[in-house]
């Protein structure tokens, strides 16, 4: 019981890891863009899903005008992008050039008879329950949509944050073996010799009470 | 002003990276010392060839180094604005 509790546990957080990672890390999409515009947008429980209300283009908490990105994948699918500063916080992509990037997008409009494809690099996930679109960082154009995208920026990030991971856990090694150990040890021998003298004391009244009897002291 | 909170809280955060990057290394290089002294020299004061080491190593550039702690995430910071916003 208590085993499948603690491997329901790893699992979860495995899960949520690789989630967090999905939806912050920038991934990138061959697309060709059909429409941009601004609409109202009420923002309310999803809240995390969108940009701080401080970063300038919100006019107030719940509220605001937000950029919109339409486009549609070589296989026909659509997708709908935001197009939102990320402020200077989180998630850290310091984007505060939604208004050039909303501008390219337009320039990048096309028709199906004549497409014009673009790698569109984006983080989040469009999930139409919610009303959350993934955050558009940059676009680019390519001549057609059979490129080769290798995701150099999460590569290095990742194993960035693995070595990170790793230096920590020898620097708490580091930390465990000579400031905890020798404390910990000092502890063992004090206690060690304290039950010496405890099991010495214990001998001595045992030897007292024996000597009541008759019994010879050893 | 979020962008002063930033500075301030990612030079409060850098800075603690610093400290413990720095006891860790000094750690490091103590116990390198006294392996060195346990193992192969063996003579003379065990304290004192330590002591001498560890002053050896805060004028070292190994110890220097420790500034990239700092310098290497404002690079990153200033390379991340270049590539979203001016590419």
């Amino acid at each position: 019981m208590w085993r499948y509790f603690k491997w329901g546990f790893r699992i979860f957080a495995l899960l949520f890891v690789f989630l967090f990672f999905h939806y912050v890390l920038p991934q990138h999409d061959v697309v060709r863009v059909t429409n941009t515009y601004n609409r109202l947008t009420t923002v309310g429980a999803n809240s995390i899903f969108y940009s701080a209300p401080d970063v300038g283009t919100a006019e107030s908490a719940t509220t605001r005008d937000i950029r919109f990105i339409e486009a549609v994948r070589p296989n026909d699918k659509v997708i709908v992008y935001r197009n939102e500063d990320t402020g200077w916080v989180w998630p850290p992509y310091f984007k505060y050039d939604s208004s050039n990037l909303q501008a390219e997008a337009s320039n990048l409009k096309s028709t199906k008879e004549a497409p014009q494809w673009a790698v569109m690099t984006h983080y989040g996930w469009r999930l139409p329950f919610l009303s959350i679109y993934p955050n558009a960082i940059s676009i680019r154009e390519v001549d057609s949509p059979d490129v080769r995208l290798i995701p150099w920026v999460n590569i290095i990030i990742l194993t960035t944050i693995a070595l990170m991971l790793l230096t920590l856990r020898r620097m708490w090694a580091q930390f465990r073996e000579r400031s905890i150990d020798p404390v910990l040890d000092d502890i063992d021998e004090a206690s060690d010799a304290a039950r010496d003298r405890a099991q010495g004391f214990w001998a001595r009244f045992m030897g007292w009470l024996g000597s009541w009897r008759g019994k010879p002291r050893r | 002003m979020g962008f002063i909170r930033l500075a301030v809280f990612g030079f409060l955060f850098l800075s603690v990276v610093y400290l413990l990057v720095s006891i860790y290394s000094r750690s490091l290089r103590r116990e390198k010392l006294e392996k060195r002294w346990d193992n192969d020299i063996k003579e003379g004061d065990r304290d004192a060839y330590i002591e001498t080491g560890m002053k050896a190593y805060e004028g070292s550039l190994r110890k220097k180094l420790i500034v990239l702690v700092f310098i290497i995430p404002i690079l990153v910071f200033l390379g991340t604005i270049y590539m979203v916003n001016f590419q």
